[in-house]
């Protein structure tokens, strides 16, 4: 293994990511940042040519909030026309861009933009050299966790951000199933179980099932939109309210006041959880003309919170019912429900998923953490350690073929298990045709339009022969990760056949490659 | 030999080989054999004798003569072996006698194959495998050989009408054994290729036997789940009604379980319809609206509503097909007179008595399409 270099399990997390390895006593161990914390935020702050990553780059979020990009997780993969990028790019406070291709990409100033994946793959090199320090020898392999509900193009964009960062994808796992694996669900008997995640970010549901070492996932829903920061969010509006009626200020057009604002509101919730009463401090709230800083103080009750965060603890709900609903289960066919992600430590968000579910959820010491564990598990398993335990991964949504702009036709339906393979065979059209152009879509419409395009292929070098003569497979497979392979065979030789990719969604091969050795010399 | 076909020939014993040139061939070169492709006359074939020591031997010829089998789909062909010379016949014999005298270790190239192998040829071994891995890369090469000839319920190992939880077993069976994260330790790429295709293979066939299954009615599936319907012993018209009417009126008489009555309110040529013998039936409630539904001329929902009676049915032959009527008036109405066609066809495979089915399907085919407000009449 050696050899090779170490894997790690990596939480690669809207808000923030967390870094998990089996350590050389073979336990599964988090590893600690510089800054002596167990996750690292997922933010990165562009100050010229220079990058600055994590907990100092919070700064960024304070002094310049244009060019300090946080939740590029989001982005990863989206079409830039899809609605909940619109809905991102009216909140966030740095500028998105379509890519020429239509993906979603960063503008940190006029001119110069970034991909969501090279956002990503800064992260994930920092948390690589974290677990590079901790082992003194050379890590590049990963098992990276994502959303269950992640599509092709979305799960593509994850490998080649572990790429870019110079990491070998050894397994993308879906973050329910890591969560249930890092609780230890494989050691115990067969349970059905609940997986709330609420992150900072986004707030994910699933229905996961561990039957005979098999982990399973039955469905999942969530809400993009609903994570701790939206719950900071509203601390920080009635807290600009407060300032207003306070001091006489409006602060609410004031970026950087804003922000101090909520770092400080953040650190009063995360002490909530444990007391009932916190303090809201900032030392220099705005600057008066004369240079004088305007000082901010004010104690924070628990119920105060809970009750501007009311309205959004009321929307656990519906994902809830809807994952049972998708999963055919009544609330009493739900053997354990599990709280992951750090917003469920807030005492209010507790109870509301208890009275939701019917009842008491397990308590799990680190929520954090627990799903950078199931990677790292997943490592071992995936070296042999681990034995008597598979996790079933399915297609998120389904993958349709078409030809010269013709009407989509479903290959491979959503929820087939992975890895799987379906083809096509198409016929030449013309006498002595050349080529034979095909794309290939994920989403099950017949129409292109209401689908989402992953590529435009073509088959060239096709044998001369008279029209409908020449016959091409085309062989799709997605793989154990959910990401799709192409193969064309020439049917009547037998021969492989060259693919050509005209169009693809996400950033292509050679960029990858370019922009891995890019970062790898920049270090 | 691009142009000309190769038909295998494979022999087991050198008993067969003897009784080949013995006795098969006529006049030392002629061969009379079934073949699934029709030749033309005059064609070039090769003709590959497999040993049974492994040795495959070329042998051209040429079609002289084809004729086609009645109610077969092959023809008789007979071929001309030109290239079976004295030459190749000695060396086939001076084989024959050395296999005979020395069995067990036969000079083939390959170490001998496991007794289940269907065929004795040697897979290439990549250079990267060494000691142990290299039994398991030929043990998964004949795991897949073998599995890409069976039938889908074959690969699961399970009957051809195997209900949901045989299904799931045998799936569970077979990645529990296959599956390519138990090889990736050794992390080589041609095992764990190996061990993808036959979990490939096996994925597939689980997939196509629950979506029959579903189809069916058999079955319900989430994620990777097939199980049971749960509740089609039970359904709505069990439940008492508040205005006291029964739409079945010996619904007391055996709870829990419907019977092919006829509901009340449907016309005397509808109930004159049979039910179909046996199965469960039910959701008579359901079909009562749906064909008010269709009387309306609204398919739509009365595809939504037979929908969902289907969930609570599954196994309702009338819902069914008629659930298909309704897809098949709402694609005429469209003016999809393909895709009406073969809805109309399914209903009648559901249910083969579904009288709405037969007679617009006789219409359609008379006259290219449907009136509507004829379609509408049927239902009223």
């Amino acid at each position: 293994m050696t050899a090779k270099g170490r894997a790690v399990g990596i939480d690669l997390g809207t808000s923030n990511s967390v870094v998990a390895v089996i350590d050389n006593d073979g336990m599964p161990r988090i590893l600690t940042t510089d800054e002596g914390m167990t996750t690292l935020p997922s933010i990165v702050w562009f100050v010229g040519r220079r990058v600055i990553i994590g907990e100092a780059a919070r700064e960024g979020l304070d002094s310049s909030p244009e060019t300090t990009v946080f939740g590029a997780k989001r982005l990863l993969g989206r079409r830039f026309d899809h609605p909940e990028i619109a809905k991102l790019a009216r909140i966030l406070p740095y500028d998105l861009v379509a890519a020429p291709n239509g993906d979603t990409w960063i503008q940190l100033a006029p001119g110069r933009t970034i991909s969501p994946e090279e956002v990503c793959a800064m992260i994930l090199r920092e948390l690589k050299q974290t677990a590079e320090r901790h082992f003194g020898e050379p890590v590049t392999r990963a098992v990276i966790t994502i959303p269950a509900w992640y599509d092709a193009a979305q799960r593509q964009a994850t490998k080649d951000a572990a790429q870019i960062a110079g990491l070998g994808v050894i397994r993308l796992l879906s973050e329910p199933t890591a969560a249930a694996f890092g609780h230890g669900a494989h050691r115990g008997a067969n349970r059905r179980y609940l997986v709330c995640d609420l992150g900072g970010g986004t707030f994910d549901v699933a229905a996961v099932d561990v039957d005979g070492g098999i982990f399973e996932v039955l469905a999942t829903t969530g809400d993009p939109f609903l994570g701790g920061d939206d719950v900071d969010r509203a601390l920080v509006e009635n807290l600009v309210r407060d300032v207003r009626v306070s001091k006489g200020f409006d602060v609410s057009t004031d970026a950087i006041a804003i922000e101090r604002l909520r770092l400080a509101a953040q650190r009063a919730k995360h002490e909530l959880s444990s007391t009932s009463q916190a303090a809201v401090h900032v030392a220099e709230l705005v600057q008066l003309p004369s240079g004088k800083g305007i000082e901010y103080n004010r104690a924070l009750r628990r119920d105060e919170v809970e009750l501007w965060s009311a309205p959004l603890i009321r929307r656990l709900e519906p994902p809830i019912s809807q994952a049972l609903a998708g999963a055919r289960r009544g609330r009493d066919q739900v053997d354990e429900v599990l709280l992951v992600g750090g917003s469920t430590r807030m005492p209010a968000v507790r109870r509301e998923l208890a009275r939701v579910t019917g009842r008491e959820p397990s308590v799990i010491a680190n929520p954090e953490e627990v799903v950078a564990i199931g990677a790292a598990l997943e490592v071992a398993r995936l070296e042999g350690t681990i034995e008597g335990v598979l996790l079933i991964d399915v297609a998120a949504r389904g993958l349709s073929i078409s030809v010269a702009g013709g009407d989509c036709e479903l290959v491979i339906a959503q929820s087939s298990v992975v890895p799987t393979r379906e083809h096509r065979v198409f016929a030449t059209r013309q006498d002595d045709q050349a080529r034979i152009e095909f794309d290939i879509w994920e989403g099950e419409a017949p129409e292109a339009a209401k689908n989402r395009q992953l590529g435009r292929y073509a088959v060239v070098d096709l044998p001369e022969a008279p029209a409908g003569d020449v016959l091409v497979l085309v062989e799709v497979t997605l793989d154990t990760d959910g990401t799709v392979r192409l193969g064309a065979t020439e049917l009547v030789s037998g021969d492989r056949l060259q693919l050509e990719q005209l169009f693809h969604a996400g950033l292509a091969r050679a960029d990858v490659i370019r922009l891995a050795r890019q970062l790898a010399e920049g270090s | 030999m691009a142009s000309g076909r190769t038909l295998h020939v494979r022999f087991t014993t050198w008993e067969q080989v003897e009784a080949f040139h013995t006795r098969k061939l006529r006049r030392g070169k002629l061969l009379s054999m079934k073949v699934a492709f029709q030749a033309a006359i005059g064609a070039q074939v090769t003709l590959g004798l497999e040993l049974p020591n492994g040795i495959v031997i070329a042998i051209d010829g040429t079609v002289l003569k084809t004729s086609p089998i009645a109610g077969d789909t092959k023809t008789w062909t007979e071929i001309e072996l030109v290239g079976f010379t004295e030459d190749v016949l000695s060396r086939i014999k001076a084989m024959a006698n050395s296999g005979e005298t020395a069995p067990a270790p036969a000079p083939a190239p390959a170490p001998p194959p496991p007794p289940a192998a269907p065929r004795p040829r040697a897979p290439s071994i990549p250079p990267d495998i060494s000691g142990d891995e290299r039994q398991l890369f030929l043990n998964l090469t004949t795991e897949l050989r073998r599995m890409r000839q069976l039938a889908v319920h074959e690969v699961l190992d399970v009957p051809r009408d195997a209900d949901a939880d045989a299904v799931r077993h045998g799936w569970m069976t077979l990645v529990r054994h296959h599956h390519p994260d138990l090889v990736a330790r050794y992390q080589a790429p041609a095992i764990s290729h190996l061990a993808e295709e036959i979990t490939i293979l096996g994925n597939r066939a689980y997939d196509r036997l629950r979506s029959a299954l579903v189809a069916e009615g058999r079955a319900t599936s989430v994620g990777s789940v097939v199980q049971e319907p749960a509740g089609w012993l039970v359904g709505f018209e069990d439940l008492s009604s508040v205005d006291g009417s029964s739409l079945r009126p010996n619904a007391k008489s055996r709870p829990g379980f419907a019977t092919p009555t006829p509901p009340t309110g449907i016309p005397a040529a509808d109930a004159a319809a049979p039910s179909a013998p046996g199965g469960v039936q039910g959701g008579e409630a359901f079909e009562l609206r749906a064909r008010a539904m269709l009387g309306d001329g609204d398919a739509n929902n009365a595809q939504e509503v037979l929908a969902a009676a289907l969930c609570v049915y599954p196994r309702s032959r009338p819902l069914r097909s008629l659930y298909y009527v309704a897809s098949a008036v709402s694609a005429l109405q469209k003016g999809e007179v393909m895709l009406a066609t073969s809805q109309l066809e399914t209903a009648l495979a559901h249910h083969e008595s579904c009288r709405e089915a037969g007679t617009i399907l006789e219409h359609v085919r008379k006259h290219g399409h449907a009136r509507i407000d004829e379609m509408r009449k049927l239902f009223k």
